[in-house]
């Protein structure tokens, strides 16, 4: 068995539909987990223990198991219930949701990072709940959170290839159909392994000028 | 991406140096006491029951024929149908006994024994087959329908050759996962050999879904044993021990109770089927 180019330039074309995919999914995943992500995070300050206790829960739970469970759980078990989402659906919606229970935490600890003092002084403007979260407390929580934030994106991106049990056509799952059909795994795996490192340097150096731009904060 | 191509060139290197050192015959076969071979869980062809033992038409014949061969037992591990070839050429397995039929392009990469079960394709769709599917070119035809397949099986293959885009040929983990595909509506026909259909259909219990067989213009395949393309000295011993079952009449008396016929393995040969 040997490397063998023509075979590598016959599958690229293949390949790079499943790395768009790839890319799809972890984009709308941060996106979704970003969103979710706060939303726990909120939720789970609020002073009613009648929203914050069942938040906090639904969240342990979900980052307690695995995201292959839960994939499988949307896509095969969901439409017991009448739920049917597409492939791509269910797939960004199970790393948005798992992503979101990590993701909630970062955001944790960057609001418990704001000063208490910012907290007492918004009071002291007399500001409404709302405006002290939106102008004083989130503006200053979130730039040192980008960091993190970013650091479990790449970590998504990596996890995408577990979307292929749910028949989502993406890199893994269009590398594993050229093998099936050439029999050959060497070149197929190694290119999704150099696709993946690849796109995931390009993404530390991004994430670098991201620490360089927002990590440190002036007190 | 040129220094990643050395760098898997060396250890492609290194692992067939450690490959050669071990290259499989029926002596060693006999010293380790048993065969490995791939199956897929596939009733009736291959199947894994709930405590775990192989049976299936398939692992059965294996087992008697490397019992005479003088291996007492065979090791099975469940495989994709994909990945059986490149596991077998990657000495992950000695042989595989799956179902896996003769195509022209499979024969130039393993050593088939002669055949052993012979099946057609089926379709398994909704009641009263709504889309009215015949064959795999009415699927190509319907730029709606989705078909559900085994990746890196016969009928993956059958699909995309008759013009289904890539997009519309679903990759299908196992039969229990198409099963409920269909029944979601997530696939239109879910396509594999009659009799894995019928005996989905059967323990299913589900009286919305019909098995529609035979597929028309798709022919009669047969599998065989498949041994690394080097092994043919092993390859030609299990024939003969095959024939000699054949001949005896055990061979019928192991498959047919799972439903395939002996005289439709009898009446072709390997020959015939690698032409395709």
């Amino acid at each position: 068995m040997e490397w063998d180019w023509d075979f590598v330039w016959k599958i690229m074309p293949t390949l790079i539909e499943g790395v768009k995919i790839t890319i799809i999914a972890t984009l709308l995943g941060s996106v979704l987990s970003t969103v979710v992500g706060l939303a726990i995070a909120l939720l789970r300050r609020s002073p009613t223990r009648l929203i914050s206790m069942p938040v906090s829960f639904a969240a342990e739970f979900i980052r307690g198991t695995p995201l292959l469970v839960q994939l499988y759980f949307i896509f095969y078990v969901l439409p017991d219930f009448g739920i049917l989402l597409p492939p791509l659906v269910a797939g960004v919606i199970g790393l948005g949701l798992h992503y979101g229970t990590y993701t909630a935490e970062v955001y944790r600890a960057g609001i418990d990072n704001v000063p208490r003092g910012q907290w007492e002084a918004a009071k002291a403007c007399n500001l409404t709940g709302g405006q002290t979260w939106t102008h004083v407390i989130l503006p200053q929580a979130i730039p040192p959170m980008i960091p993190a934030l970013a650091n479990y994106f790449i970590a998504m991106f990596k996890e995408t290839p577990l979307l292929s049990v749910i028949t989502v056509l993406e890199l893994m799952n269009q590398a594993k159909s050229v093998a099936n059909s050439y029999y050959r795994y060497v070149e197929p795996m190694t290119l999704v392994g150099a696709f993946f490192l690849t796109i995931s340097l390009l993404s530390v150096f991004g994430l670098r000028w991201l620490e360089k731009r927002y990590g440190r904060i002036e007190r | 991406m040129k220094t990643i191509g050395w760098i898997a060139a060396a250890g492609l290197a290194a692992a067939a140096l450690v490959q050669s050192a071990n290259a499989a015959d029926l002596e060693q076969l006999k010293e380790q006491g048993f065969a490995r071979v791939a199956i897929a869980n596939e009733p009736p062809y291959t199947a894994v029951g709930a405590d775990g033992k192989v049976s299936g038409a398939a692992p059965d014949i294996a087992r008697e024929v490397f019992k005479r061969l003088g291996v007492p037992e065979i090791v099975a591990s469940v495989s994709e149908y994909g990945a059986m070839i490149p596991g077998l050429q990657a000495r992950r397995f000695d042989a595989v006994t799956a179902g896996l039929f003769m195509k022209p392009e499979r024969c130039a990469a393993v050593s088939y024994s002669e055949p052993i079960l012979c099946d057609a394709e089926a379709f398994l769709v909704k009641k009263g087959n709504p889309m009215g599917f015949k064959s795999f070119k009415d699927i190509a035809d319907n730029a709606d329908a989705k078909i559900g397949a085994p990746g890196g099986g016969t009928e993956e293959k059958l699909a995309l050759e008759a013009g289904v885009p890539r997009n519309r040929v679903i990759v299908v983990p196992d039969g229990q996962s198409g099963l409920k595909m269909l029944q979601d509506g997530r696939i239109d026909v879910y396509s594999l050999p009659v009799l894995s259909l019928n005996d989905l259909k059967k323990k299913s219990g589900d009286d919305g879904i019909e098995v529609m067989a035979p597929v028309e213009g798709a022919p009669v395949y047969c599998d065989g044993t498949a041994f690394r393309k080097q092994d043919t000295a092993l390859r030609d011993a299990y024939d003969k021990v095959l024939a000699e079952m054949k001949e005896s009449g055990e061979f019928a008396k192991i498959i047919e109770p799972y439903g395939f016929s002996a005289a439709a393995a009898m009446s072709t040969s390997r020959e015939k089927l690698c032409k395709g």
